[in-house]
Order: C-alpha cells, then sequence, then structure tokens
C-alpha cells in the first residue's frame, strides 16, 4: 500500500469518526428534545385531570354561541364587585 | 353517444300518459316503449299517436320485475329508463341521468326525486321533499347546484331504488336482472346490484312530477301492497309497536303542522289537514305492519284489502322448476345490513398479516450501549388492580427515573377505555400502580418514534409491528398467554405474537426457554421484583391456624376448583383450621367454611400475610408475584410443582412445591401447619430469598433485555 493510499485511508476514517461523533451528539439531543417534550405534555396531562374526567372541552365550549357574551358579562359583573369592594375599603379607612 | 331507451308500463294511465310522453320527446330520447297490460281507457291510443313502440300483453301476465325484464329485453338503448304512467320528467331529467353515470366508475343505476304535484296533499308533499334530500351528498361535492348534491352510492349504503323513475346500464342489467317479485322489484335490484360490487347515483337534476295522492282507504290498501312487496324483496317485516308507533305517529303530525305553517296555512284548514295527517299516518303504520304479515291473514281479507285485489302469499321467486326432481327449496330474501363498525375489531391484526411489519430504521453504532434511550411502552386497557400492569409500571417508572425518554402508548382496539381521556388514564396509572411522568396517548396519531417500542401484552404485539420509526422492538412478556384462552381467535393472535421480531423479555426464567424452544423466539428473563417496604415481617402476632388462599377464581389459570378441593380435605382432616379467601368480589361456594375477605388493597395484603399461618396460592402459567409477597411478609407458601416455580426458586427452595392434585396440596399445607421446625425453616428462607428480588434489579434486567435488542440489530446490520 502506498503512502498516499494510507493517507486516503486515514482520512476517510477520520470522515467516518467524525460522522459517528456527530451522529451520537444529534441522538442526544433528540433525547434531551424529547425528554423535554414528554415532560411538558405529561405536566399539562396533570394539570387538565378534572377537565378530562369531565370530559369538559373548554375551547369547544368557548365556541358555543352566548359563551363569549357569558364570559364578558361575568367579567363585568366581576368589575362591578370589584370596584364596590374596593369603595367600601375606601370608606372604611384601610 | 350514448342512447337512451324509456321503458312505461301502463294500464289504464290515460290521465297523465299524454304529459308524459310530449316530455320525453321534448328531452330527446332515443327510443321510448310503452308496455300495456289490458288498458280500458285511452291509453292505447295514446301511445299510438305519438309514434311510440307498443307491446301489449294480457294482464295476468304483468309482473313488475318480469315486464320491466320484458321492455328491457325489447329496447336497445346504452341506458334504460324506467317510468310509471303517472311520472312526468321535468326539463333536465335526461341530462341529469346521462351525467349521473359519468360521476364515478362501475355505475349500475340512477335515480332521481319525486316531486310533487301541485295537487299533492302536504303530507305526501313533505314526506316526498324530506325523504329524498336524505339521499343528497353530503358534504357537497363541487360542480353545479344539482351535481353538488349528487350521491354516489356503493356497498353498504342504502339499497333504495324506485322504479318510479330510474335508469340503469344495461350492463348492470343484464347482469343483475329484476327479480320476478310481485313487488319492490327495484329495491330487490338496488340490493342485488350493490351487493354484486356495482355502485348507484341519486341524482336531483333527474325529477320526475309524480304523486301517488290516493284517498286516506286507499293508501292505506296501497301501503298494505308496499309492505307485502317489502317483505318478499327484503325481508322486513314493519314491527307492531303500539307505543313507539304512536309516539312516531305524533311526531309526523307535529311535522306536517310545521310545514303547514311554513306555507302560512292556518285556522280551520290546518286543524282539517292535522285530523288528514294522524289519519294518513297512523292507517299507514296499521297497514304496512299488517302487510308484513299478510300471509297470517284469511285469503279473502287479504284479496279485500289489497288495492290491486291480490290474495295470493308470494313467494321469492315465483318461476318454479318444472320437474318436481329437480325442485330446490326457495331461500329466504337476504337481509341487507349496513356497515356498523369503522373497522374490523381486528384490524392491526389483519394489517400486519396482510402487509408484514413496518420496516426498522437502520442501527446507529453503539445505539445499545448509549446511557439514555427514547422508550415508548405500548399497553393494553387495563382497570384497578391489574398485576400485569404493576409489573410493567414498576419498571418504567425506574426506567424513566434512569433518564430515559418515555412514553405510554395505549392500544385500545376493542374501545375498552373509549370514555377515558388521556388525562385520566395519566392520572389513573400513579394512582393504581406507580409514578410516571411520562406522557400517555391513546392511539398512535401522535407517534413520534423511539429507539425501542416495546409491547407488552398478547393484544399490543400487532400495533407495535406497525410502528414507524423504531430503531428496535421488543416484547415484556409477563406470561404465556395463548394458555389463557381454550381452542379460539384469542388464542391463535396470543401465540402469533410470538413469531414475529421482536426480542422478548420474559418475567421468569421457564417463561424464557418456553419462548426460545417452543417458538424460536429470541429472549432474556427478569424476575418480578417486591416492594421491600411493604412487603415484610409486621410486628403482628401470627396465628398458627390460619391458611389464607388467593382465590381468584375469575383467572381460571388460578386452578380456583382445585384450590377449593384442597381445602375441603384439609378442613376433613382438620376442621379447627380457619381457612380466609380473598381475591375475589363476591364469595364462592365452598364445602367448608371459611372467612371471605373480597379485594384487598395492597396496603392491606401485608398485614394479612403478617397474622397468616400458611399462603395458598396457585399458578398453572407462569409464577407470578404474590407468592414473593407473602415469603417477603414471612409467610411459607404452597404453590405447583412442575410448572415455572421451580425456575426461580429452585426445588428445593424456600417454596413448599406440591403437584396438581387436591390431595397433595392438602398435605403440603397440612405440613406446614403441623410441623413447627419445617415452618420456621420457609419462613426464613423466604425472606431471605426474596430480599434479593427488588423492582430496581428487575429495572436492570429490563434495562439490559432492551439494550440486547438494540445490541442485535446492530450485530444483524453489521455496524458492531
Amino acid at each position: 500500500m502506498s503512502a498516499a493510499d494510507t493517507s486516503t485511508e486515514q482520512q476517510l476514517q477520520a470522515e467516518l469518526e467524525r460522522l459517528r461523533a456527530r451522529m451520537q451528539a444529534l441522538e442526544l439531543e433528540l433525547v434531551e428534545v424529547q425528554t423535554h417534550a414528554n415532560s411538558v405534555v405529561a405536566e399539562w396531562q396533570d394539570r387538565v385531570y378534572w377537565l378530562e374526567r369531565w370530559h369538559l372541552d373548554l375551547n369547544a365550549l368557548m365556541r358555543r354561541p352566548g359563551a363569549a357574551e357569558f364570559r364578558t358579562a361575568v367579567r363585568a359583573v366581576r368589575a362591578v364587585v370589584r370596584a364596590a369592594k374596593k369603595t367600601k375599603r375606601r370608606l372604611q379607612g384601610q | 353517444m350514448i342512447t337512451v331507451s324509456v321503458v312505461i308500463p301502463v294500464k289504464d294511465g290515460e290521465r297523465y300518459l299524454q304529459e308524459l310522453l310530449d316530455a320525453l320527446a321534448t328531452e330527446g330520447v332515443d327510443e321510448t316503449l310503452v308496455i300495456d297490460s289490458g288498458s280500458r281507457d285511452r291509453s292505447l291510443e295514446i301511445a299510438r299517436a305519438a309514434g311510440v313502440e307498443l307491446i301489449e300483453i294480457a294482464p295476468e301476465d304483468f309482473g313488475h320485475g318480469r315486464t320491466r325484464n320484458l321492455g328491457a329485453e325489447h329496447t336497445s338503448g346504452d341506458l334504460i329508463c324506467f317510468l310509471t304512467q303517472d311520472a312526468t320528467p321535468c326539463p333536465g331529467w335526461l341530462d341529469a341521468f346521462r351525467e349521473a353515470f359519468t360521476l364515478a366508475d362501475h355505475i349500475g343505476a340512477a335515480y332521481g326525486p319525486h316531486l310533487p304535484r301541485a295537487d299533492t296533499s302536504p303530507m305526501i308533499e313533505r314526506e316526498l321533499t324530506e325523504f329524498f334530500a336524505g339521499f343528497e351528498a353530503d358534504p357537497p361535492r363541487p360542480g353545479t347546484q344539482a351535481v353538488a348534491r349528487a350521491a354516489v352510492q356503493h356497498s353498504g349504503d342504502p339499497h333504495f331504488m324506485s322504479n318510479v323513475n330510474a335508469c340503469y346500464a344495461r350492463s348492470c342489467w343484464e347482469e343483475i336482472r329484476f327479480r320476478e317479485v310481485a313487488y319492490s322489484e327495484d329495491q330487490a335490484f338496488g340490493a342485488d346490484m350493490l351487493a354484486a360490487g356495482w355502485s348507484k347515483v341519486y341524482h336531483p337534476g333527474a325529477a320526475v312530477l309524480h304523486a301517488h295522492d290516493y284517498g286516506a282507504v286507499e293508501f292505506m290498501r296501497r301501503y298494505f301492497d308496499e309492505y307485502r312487496g317489502l317483505r318478499v324483496s327484503s325481508g322486513h317485516v314493519e314491527p307492531f309497536a303500539p307505543i313507539s308507533a304512536s309516539r312516531e305517529v305524533a311526531a309526523a303530525v307535529a311535522a306536517d303542522r310545521r310545514w303547514l305553517a311554513q306555507r302560512d296555512i292556518g285556522g280551520a284548514e290546518l286543524a282539517q289537514w292535522t285530523a288528514r295527517s294522524a289519519v294518513h299516518h297512523g292507517g299507514r303504520r296499521v297497514f304496512s305492519a299488517l302487510g308484513s304479515r299478510s300471509e297470517r291473514l284469511p285469503a279473502p281479507l287479504r284479496r279485500r284489502i289489497s288495492l290491486e285485489g291480490r290474495d295470493g302469499v308470494e313467494a321469492t321467486v315465483i318461476s318454479t322448476p318444472t320437474d318436481p326432481a329437480q325442485a330446490v327449496p326457495a331461500l329466504p330474501a337476504g337481509k341487507h345490513i349496513a356497515k356498523m363498525l369503522p373497522h374490523d375489531d381486528y384490524e392491526p391484526i389483519t394489517r400486519i398479516w396482510r402487509e408484514g411489519s413496518a420496516p426498522l430504521l437502520d442501527p446507529v453504532p453503539g445505539m445499545s450501549e448509549r446511557e439514555h434511550l427514547r422508550l415508548a411502552l405500548v399497553i393494553p386497557p387495563f382497570s384497578r388492580g391489574s398485576g400485569g400492569h404493576n409489573t410493567l409500571f414498576q419498571i418504567f417508572s425506574r426506567l424513566e427515573r434512569r433518564g430515559h425518554a418515555c412514553s405510554v402508548w395505549l392500544a385500545d382496539y376493542h374501545n375498552q377505555m373509549r370514555e377515558l381521556w388521556p388525562g385520566v388514564i395519566y392520572h389513573d396509572i400513579n394512582e393504581f400502580f406507580a409514578p410516571i411522568k411520562a406522557p400517555v396517548y391513546k392511539g398512535f396519531d401522535e407517534w413520534q418514534g423511539a429507539d425501542v417500542a416495546i409491547a407488552t401484552g398478547w393484544q399490543t404485539v400487532h400495533p407495535t409491528l406497525a410502528l414507524n420509526d423504531c430503531r428496535a422492538r421488543a416484547y415484556l412478556v409477563n406470561d404465556h398467554e395463548p394458555e389463557f384462552f381454550s381452542t379460539s381467535t384469542e388464542r391463535v393472535i396470543a401465540r402469533d405474537t410470538y413469531s414475529h421480531d421482536l426480542h422478548c423479555i420474559a418475567a421468569s426464567p421457564w417463561l424464557r426457554d418456553l419462548l426460545i424452544e417452543r417458538y424460536g423466539a429470541s429472549a432474556d428473563a427478569f424476575q418480578l421484583g417486591v416492594d421491600q417496604a411493604v412487603y415484610q415481617p409486621l410486628p403482628v402476632e401470627r396465628r398458627t391456624d390460619t391458611v389464607v388462599y388467593y382465590a381468584r377464581h375469575t383467572t381460571t389459570r388460578r386452578a380456583v376448583p382445585i384450590g377449593l378441593m384442597a381445602l375441603t380435605e384439609l378442613h376433613r382432616r382438620m376442621p379447627e383450621v380457619r381457612i380466609v379467601l380473598f381475591g375475589a368480589e363476591n364469595p364462592l361456594h365452598a364445602a367448608f367454611p371459611y372467612e371471605h375477605l373480597g379485594v384487598l388493597s395492597p396496603a392491606q395484603l401485608p398485614a394479612l400475610y403478617a397474622q397468616a399461618t400458611v399462603g395458598l396460592c396457585l399458578s398453572l402459567t407462569n409464577f407470578s408475584l404474590m407468592p414473593k409477597e407473602m415469603l417477603a411478609c414471612g409467610l411459607p407458601c404452597v404453590e405447583l410443582a412442575g410448572v415455572s416455580a421451580e425456575s426461580i426458586f429452585g426445588e428445593h427452595g424456600p417454596l413448599e412445591l406440591a403437584p396438581l392434585d387436591p390431595v397433595r396440596i392438602a398435605d403440603a399445607l397440612e405440613r406446614l401447619l403441623t410441623d413447627r421446625v419445617l415452618w420456621e425453616h420457609r419462613s426464613r428462607e423466604g425472606v431471605e430469598f426474596v430480599a434479593s428480588h427488588t423492582w430496581e434489579h428487575a429495572t436492570d434486567e429490563v434495562e439490559a433485555g432492551l439494550r440486547h435488542a438494540l445490541r442485535e440489530r446492530e450485530v444483524t446490520a453489521g455496524v458492531r
């Protein structure tokens, strides 16, 4: 085997090692990304437990006719109640 | 150009015949044939004057199917339209039918709506309109308004056809032909053609003006005849159900009233139509039910009720062989059953048998040694107390804690858990089995790929084999599941699961050896762990007279009848011994007195084991966790010899083994109850033996098995 051949062989080997290392790094990154995604999904599954137990899809609920208006009305009532409580506290000097 | 022939059976049809023939001339059909069966009005004269072809037959030769077949034979068009003598085509009728046959491949027939004439009663008008609207395409197809609503119907769709206004491809008619039934030959044709693989089209543009606006009595007699025919053509029997029929009639009358109100009809006219409507719908229900059962009525009564004066009882096929020696028993008309399921119950299995497993990703050198893997656990449906799932999640939760990226996938193709959403399943796994942080998915729509996809039961193997983007597949085998079933489909499928290219990780050396020897599988083994923090000797005074028996009779591999026989024998010998049964909701019938504890929680079991003298737990297949848990609590236990226990404990291990024989099992129980030295020895040995059987150790073994699955792929691909 000539020196040139040996050199080419070494270069190919080095390239192969470099690619393997890169692949390993990407695999590790994939595991990390998947782990993170899994934990986010699992956390949300934990949070929505009661909604799912009662088969409540809030997006579907809010798409129903009158839902947005109902929410606006609740917010309006809540604003009035808060204002009344605030006024009461002021009058009581708190 | 596709040619069109029109066939019109006629008898005393002068009222609309001229109008009909004029409309056909306007539409430009290629050929019109009138078949007259004994008209005594001007029908023949009108037909001759119009210059159409005319065939005259004797009235007794008329048959709805037979006469139409005759008409088809005497015409030559590529399409054959059938109209009744009172159905007048509307403008665009012929173009619509021609268009219908271009909407899909293999269209055999088409039909169009019947529009009400001006003098039609509101009941008929509403029903006709709503009835035909029900056939329209949903969602609409692209195109003009009529095409948009045209619907192509295939096998499994309604087989409705109506020869009041229908068009057939000659090739389809030649293959199917009308049955020679007295009535409803069109419905029979519809069923036959769909069953033969043809499709049909409902085209709203192919409309005719038509209404059978009979008087109330005539209308009922007409329905009597209709349902006699329907019984013959499709086997349909209209139910006699007074309460539900009353409800349906009331609903129909209310619908008629709404229809009338929309047309600004009120006051006395509305009241009058309401009464007519009640008679109309009520009478129809009664007479259609009677027509379905006409064979039970006396012939003279049948003739009186029939609008056509028929008193015979029709068989499905009127023509009979002339040679009695060749007589073949008439078959009943097959009842068409529409598609009921979105897919077959075993669809994932069929898919694997048809297409094979999904290809695996190319192996990557060193993947089996990587510290953290992406693991996907495919599980079958479960309920609280499932031992197999407990094993899975005890191990899986520990794999997760070791840093592997884990996810859980529920394969539930029998929809046993359809009511539960993923968040609930996630919660239940945490509550019933072990704490996990892995997300839970129902089905595989969100499949993301994995280093190892892990099947965990016979129901999960085929769905796992169908998963793409995996580097390897493994099979956590808790038991030899074909033995759970008698000769059955389940048994065949369970056996099949071991014949695929999955690396098995079996829950005992016995099971591993069985998989290798019987199925040639590649397999490792792991030992079931015991939760040492829960199952341990407790500071409770132990009784010297108590046998506790895990009598879960719903699990047949537990051999409960044999256990009960053994306890009956023991009771005969030692009536003073206290017997306690647990593991089943309801008390069993036994030939000895006992205490029934029902199903106990994992927290209660150690307390029971701590106070008992001897435990009895039988398994006809793989060894289960329960005897290990008894031993961990210092409770000697009797198990079956010659199955799987020796592979774990050895022949002289801490268990008292007995063959599958009630007398020998009773002997073993008696030995432990009476020989204090033996009891002490077994109790001490059991605790010592099980001490090393932890879930951490089981997890080590399973993890090694998963890495083995990856390593096998590396070796096979030559990258190792």
